[in-house]
C-alpha cells in the first residue's frame, strides 16, 4: 500500500513535466515515420522553438518581468557554437579577430555545445548583475536595451562575426531526435527551477514585492538565478538553432525571433511551463498550415492559395483574441495535473 | 529589545517621521496609533529595512540594524506583516506557509512550528491547498501572519492588522495576537484605530503628523480620555 501510495505521489509529481514530454514523443515518432522532409524540418523547427520558449519562460514566468533581450544569449550561444565547430579552412582568413584556440582549431560537438551555453550563462550573469536591481517596466526595457547592444556589437564586429554577413558551413546534426533531446532538457530544467525553492521564491516577488522582501527573499539574488538559468536555456536553444541551419547571421537573433518567442508564450500562457510548451505547438501549426496555404492547395483542376502575408495577419488576429479574451493565454496560470487522482484524493481527505 | 532613537525618514522633501523616540522591550505588545499620513507604516517599515532612514538610531537586541537589507534583518528575528494583507495571490496557501519557512535553517523544528501555527489558524489547515487569492479578507490576514510566525520572529510587527476586517473577523485576529503575546512572542503593532488598542496593548504610542505626541503604559491610558485627545490633537505636545 505504502509503495503503492509513493509511486502515485512520484507520478503526481512527474506528471507536468511527463505530460508534456510524452506527447513531444509521439508527434517525433510519427513524423520520423511518415512525415515528408519538410515536415520533419518544421517539427524539427518547433522542438527548437519550445528550447527558447521555455527558456523564457523560466524567467518571465515566475519573476513577472518580460524581458526583451534573452534572444541575445541564443545569439552569444550560436556564435560560440559556430567559432568553435565551423569552417576550419575558411577562419583563418574571414574571422581573424578570433583568438587563436578558436581561430585555428575545430572542437567536438557535445563539448561546443557545452562550451557555448556555458558562455550564454556567462553572458546573462554579467548583465543580470546589473539589471535585476530593476523592477517591472524599467527592467524590462533594460533587457531590449541589452539586445540592442548585442546587435551593435555583433553586426559590427566584422573580424569576428563577419558583420551583417551570413556565415555559412557550420556542422548540421540537429535532427528531429536532437531536438526533442533539446526539448527534454529544456523542459526538465524549467520543471526543476520551478519546484525549487528559488522559483518559489522567485513567484512570490513576482506575485508581492513588499511582502516577499518582508518574508526574506533577496529580490536581486532570487531574479538573477532565474536570469541565469533561463539564460543558459535560451543560450541552448540558440546551439540548436545554428547547428540545425548550417548558417548565422546576426540578423537571426534579433527583433524577430525575441517578438516571435515572445508571442508563443504569450499565446500559450506567461506564467505556466504547459503554456510555454503550447504555445509553441499552436503558433507552429498555424504558422506551417498557412504556409502550406499560401503555396498552393491543389483542388482537382484549381489551384488555390491565400494571399502572401495571410499567415501573419492571421497569426496578429489570433494574438489580439487572445489578449481580449484570455489575457493569461491558452493555459491561464494552470499546469497540467493528475485529475483523476487528484479527485481521488479529495474523495479520500472528505 | 528595539531602541528607536530620533528617528528621521523622508520622502523626498516630505518628512514622514522626524526625530521619533520609541522602545520596545522584550514580551510586550507596543502599539503606535494615529491617524492617516501619521507615519506609522513608515516606521515599520523602516525598521524592517525596506526604507532607508535619513537620519537616527535603531537597534535591535543591541545592535544597530538602521538601513539594513530587509532580509538580513529577517534573520535576526524581525518579522513584518505588512499593511493591507500582502500575502502572494497566486500561490497556494502551503506555498505562502513555505515562503515563511525558507530563511529558517532548522529544519526539523520548522514542521512542529507549521503544525503548532495551523492549530491556532485553523481555516489554513482547510485551505491549504487552496490558492490564497481566493481567501476572504480576515483569512488572508491570518495567512499573513502564520507566514511571518513561521520565521520565528522574537519581535513580529504587524501593520493595520484589523483594516477592512469585518469585526468578528477582527476579534478573531485580537485573539490569535493575545495568544501569541502570552507565549512570551513581542508585538510591535501599528493602527489605525484605537478601538481594541487597550485590550492588547502593555504600552501605546500617539503619532501625529511623524512626532510622537503621547506615549504611555495601556494602564494608565485606560483611566481616561488622553490617548484620544492626542490622536484627534485636541492635547499639546508629547509628555512622554
Amino acid at each position: 500500500m505504502m509503495q503503492k501510495s509513493s509511486v502515485i505521489a512520484c507520478l503526481e509529481k512527474a506528471w507536468p513535466v511527463l505530460v508534456l514530454v510524452l506527447p513531444l514523443l509521439v508527434a517525433v515518432v510519427l513524423a520520423d515515420l511518415y512525415g515528408s522532409v519538410l515536415l520533419k524540418r518544421t517539427v524539427t523547427d518547433a522542438l527548437i522553438k519550445i528550447v527558447i520558449v521555455v527558456g523564457l519562460y523560466i524567467f518571465i514566468g515566475n519573476t513577472g518581468i518580460v524581458s526583451f533581450g534573452h534572444i541575445g544569449f541564443a545569439g552569444i550561444a550560436a556564435y560560440f557554437a559556430t567559432w568553435m565547430t565551423c569552417c576550419a579552412m575558411m577562419k583563418p582568413i574571414t574571422m581573424t579577430g578570433l583568438p587563436d584556440f578558436l581561430r585555428l582549431e575545430t572542437y567536438s560537438l557535445w563539448s561546443t555545445a557545452l562550451v557555448s551555453v556555458a558562455a550564454a550563462g556567462l553572458a546573462a550573469l554579467l548583465i543580470g548583475l546589473v539589471l535585476m536591481r530593476l523592477s517591472g517596466l524599467a527592467a524590462s526595457i533594460s533587457t531590449l536595451a541589452a539586445l540592442f547592444i548585442f546587435h551593435a556589437v555583433y553586426a559590427n564586429w566584422d573580424n569576428v562575426t563577419m558583420g551583417r554577413a551570413s556565415i555559412v558551413g557550420i556542422p548540421t546534426y540537429v535532427t528531429l531526435w536532437v531536438g526533442l533531446g533539446g526539448a527534454f532538457l529544456a523542459i526538465i530544467a524549467a520543471y526543476l527551477y520551478q519546484i525549487s525553492s528559488y522559483g518559489l521564491a522567485a513567484r512570490a516577488a513576482r506575485d508581492d514585492e513588499v511582502a516577499a522582501q518582508a518574508a526574506g527573499i533577496s529580490l536581486y539574488w532570487n531574479r538573477l538565478i532565474a536570469f541565469v538559468i533561463s539564460g543558459m536555456v535560451v543560450g541552448l536553444g540558440g546551439v540548436l538553432q545554428v547547428h540545425f541551419m548550417g548558417t548565422i547571421s546576426v540578423n537571426a537573433f534579433y527583433l524577430n525571433l525575441t517578438f516571435l518567442t515572445l508571442a508563443m508564450l504569450v499565446v500559450g500562457g506567461m506564467r505556466s511551463l504547459a503554456g510555454a510548451v503550447v504555445g509553441v505547438v499552436v503558433l507552429s501549426t498555424i504558422a506551417d498550415v498557412f504556409r502550406r496555404l499560401e503555396a498552393g492547395v491543389d483542388l482537382g483542376a484549381t489551384r488555390l492559395s491565400t494571399p502572401t502575408g495571410t499567415q501573419e495577419m492571421f497569426l496578429a488576429a489570433l494574438m489580439l483574441l487572445i489578449l481580449i479574451f484570455r489575457k493569461d493565454g491558452l493555459m491561464g496560470r494552470r499546469e497540467l495535473r493528475l485529475p483523476r487522482l487528484r479527485a481521488g484524493r479529495a474523495r479520500a481527505a472528505q | 529589545m528595539l531602541d528607536i532613537s530620533e528617528l528621521t525618514v523622508r520622502y523626498g522633501k516630505l518628512t514622514a517621521l522626524e526625530k521619533t523616540d520609541i522602545r520596545v522591550d522584550e514580551g510586550e505588545a507596543v502599539f503606535v496609533v494615529g491617524p492617516n499620513g501619521a507615519g506609522k507604516s513608515t516606521l515599520l517599515k523602516t525598521v524592517a529595512g525596506l526604507l532607508r532612514p535619513a537620519g537616527g538610531r535603531i537597534a535591535f537586541e543591541g545592535q544597530s540594524i538602521a538601513g539594513g537589507a530587509p532580509e538580513r534583518l529577517c534573520r535576526r528575528g524581525l518579522a513584518l506583516v505588512p499593511e493591507g494583507r500582502h500575502i502572494f495571490r497566486t500561490l497556494t496557501v502551503e506555498e505562502n506557509l513555505l515562503v515563511g519557512m525558507m530563511i529558517r535553517r532548522d529544519r526539523a523544528a520548522v514542521q512542529d512550528d507549521l503544525e503548532q501555527i495551523l492549530g491556532l489558524f485553523p481555516i489554513l489547515r482547510e485551505r491549504f491547498r487552496g490558492v490564497a487569492g481566493n481567501l476572504s479578507g480576515g483569512e488572508q490576514q491570518q495567512l499573513a501572519i502564520a507566514r511571518a510566525l513561521l520565521q520565528r520572529p522574537r519581535l513580529l510587527m504587524i501593520d493595520e492588522p484589523s483594516l477592512g476586517l469585518a469585526p468578528l473577523v477582527i476579534d478573531q485576529v485580537y485573539a490569535s495576537l493575545k495568544e501569541l503575546n502570552a507565549t512570551g512572542l513581542t508585538l510591535l503593532v501599528v493602527e489605525q484605530s484605537t478601538a481594541r488598542v487597550l485590550d492588547l496593548a502593555t504600552r501605546v504610542y500617539v503619532l501625529r503628523g511623524g512626532k510622537v505626541v503621547l506615549s504611555d503604559t495601556a494602564e494608565a491610558l485606560a483611566s481616561g480620555d488622553a490617548m484620544e485627545e492626542a490622536y484627534f490633537g485636541y492635547a499639546g505636545q508629547a509628555d512622554a
